[in-house]
């Protein structure tokens, strides 16, 4: 992936998590594109580049938020770092194991952001059932579209 | 492998204690200014996208105001072509109001009906014999109707039909030399007859030999004329010719009001009614037609 393509990506997921969540988000229900990019990134690049990236998308994503400004960085970052490590026991350029270990980590962000809010906010931050019982699935979803992408323009 | 893991070691280190920096000090002045920082790089992703697709968004109403205004101005080009036309109509109007309004000095003979014509056709081998008019039968023009031409804000006389077809007559003018009409001189209402030279001037004859005629002195048509309608300007006393000893009368050349040279409209007095007309009421005529002259005939 040259650097002027991986800027381009690099914006250009910001600007779709942002459209996506402005014109297309129902019930809170949205793709955390986000996240699963970092963790695709993770599965390809390996945990140091993707936690970097996934570490300022989180920013990003916690600036168009009122509150608990630094959580999507450390979950984000945490679930690249995972994802990095276990590419080592899971062969995660296949689309299944990537799709099932987004799957597994969206679970885990939400109870971790519930748990984040009780210790920062002093309240637990529930995401809503819609979107903790959807948002995986879609997750897994565009985690098996990134990775036909990353095959046909991403060189492997 | 091993280099790798430990460096992600200390990243994931770093960037999680950043984290919870940010998240254990949200009121703290380093963390607002960060997370200001932040969003002031970050921001305009939305910003600008916002923008973007309002534009997009915008973009097909732009569309068809763009097809809308296209549609507007081929219309206002018909519209001005339209008006266009309709000035010009407006200036041939004002025109004609400017010719009508000299007409209204004309007192109309009873029984005769006005109807302007355009002058179509002359003939330059008899350029001041005829011309061709084009109104015939089709509007009711008969044989000796009197014609009148327009000079300034009054009618002049002109001629009389000598010929009708369907659609166009022919009109002789004074100045050929077979054309005649009885007229008086505006000063001392002294009658004679105007008759044609086949040239530019006209000729009063039988005038009598002891008037004392005016130099620029007018020439009208006399109410004893039988062809034209009475007190319609001939033209202007040129020069008064030498006296014959031997006849009583004397002679006058006379300019004529209107050159037929530059003769492009007239106005003919009809005798008959078209399909529909109103025959004229005494109302509108203040003098009754001249009696027929046998002198006024060529």
């Amino acid at each position: 992936m040259t650097f002027l393509r991986g800027v381009l990506v690099f914006v250009g997921v910001m600007f779709l998590q942002w459209w996506w969540n402005t014109h297309l988000s129902y019930w809170g229900i949205t793709p955390q594109f986000l996240f699963t990019l970092g963790i695709l990134v993770a599965s390809r690049r390996g945990p140091v580049a993707a936690m970097l990236i996934a570490w300022t998308w989180g920013l990003y994503a916690d600036a168009l938020r009122a509150d608990l400004f630094g959580a999507n960085a450390l979950l984000y970052t945490l679930a690249a770092y995972i994802a990095g490590n276990v590419r080592r026991q899971m062969d995660l350029r296949a689309v299944g194991p990537l799709a099932t270990a987004v799957f597994i980590l969206s679970v885990v962000y939400a109870l971790a952001m519930g748990l984040i809010g009780t210790i920062f906010a002093k309240s637990f931050f529930w995401i809503g059932w819609p979107a903790f019982l959807v948002a995986p699935f879609l997750n897994a979803f565009v985690a098996a579209c990134g990775a036909l992408a990353w095959e046909i323009w991403g060189n492997g | 492998m091993q280099r790798e893991s430990r460096i992600a070691h200390y990243v994931v280190g770093v960037l999680t204690t950043g984290s919870l920096v940010l998240l254990s000090l949200p009121l703290s002045s380093p963390v607002r200014s960060f997370k200001a920082c932040v969003s002031y790089v970050l921001d305009p992703i939305s910003y600008q996208g916002e923008r973007g697709i309002q534009k997009m968004a915008d973009m097909p109403s732009r569309v068809r105001e763009l097809l809308s205004a296209d549609i507007e101005n081929r219309r206002l080009q018909d519209e001005l072509r339209r008006l266009a036309w309709l000035k010009a109509d407006v200036e041939s109007l004002g025109l004609e109001n400017v010719r009508l309004r000299g007409f209204l000095g004309l007192k109309t003979p009873s029984g005769r009906h006005p109807t302007w014509a355009h002058v179509m056709q002359r003939d330059p081998q008899r350029w001041y014999g005829s011309v061709a008019i084009d109104a015939g039968t089709d509007r009711a023009v008969s044989l000796n109707d009197p014609v009148l031409g327009r000079k300034g804000d009054s009618v002049v006389a002109i001629g009389r039909v000598i010929e009708v077809r369907p659609r166009m007559s022919t009109v002789m003018l004074l100045t050929d030399s077979r054309s005649a009409a009885a007229a008086y001189l505006s000063s001392g209402t002294i009658d004679g007859l105007v008759q044609g030279q086949d040239g530019p001037h006209l000729r009063m004859n039988y005038v009598n030999s002891e008037a004392k005629i005016v130099g620029d002195d007018s020439v009208y048509t006399s109410p004893t004329s039988v062809t034209f309608p009475p007190d319609v300007l001939i033209g202007r006393v040129l020069q008064v010719n030498p006296r014959d000893p031997i006849l009583a009368m004397q002679s006058i050349e006379i300019s004529p009001a209107l050159d037929a040279a530059s003769l492009q409209e007239v106005l003919i007095l009809r005798a008959h009614t078209m399909p529909g007309e109103a025959p004229t009421t005494a109302a509108s005529t203040p003098k009754a037609a001249p009696k027929p002259d046998p002198e006024d005939e060529p």
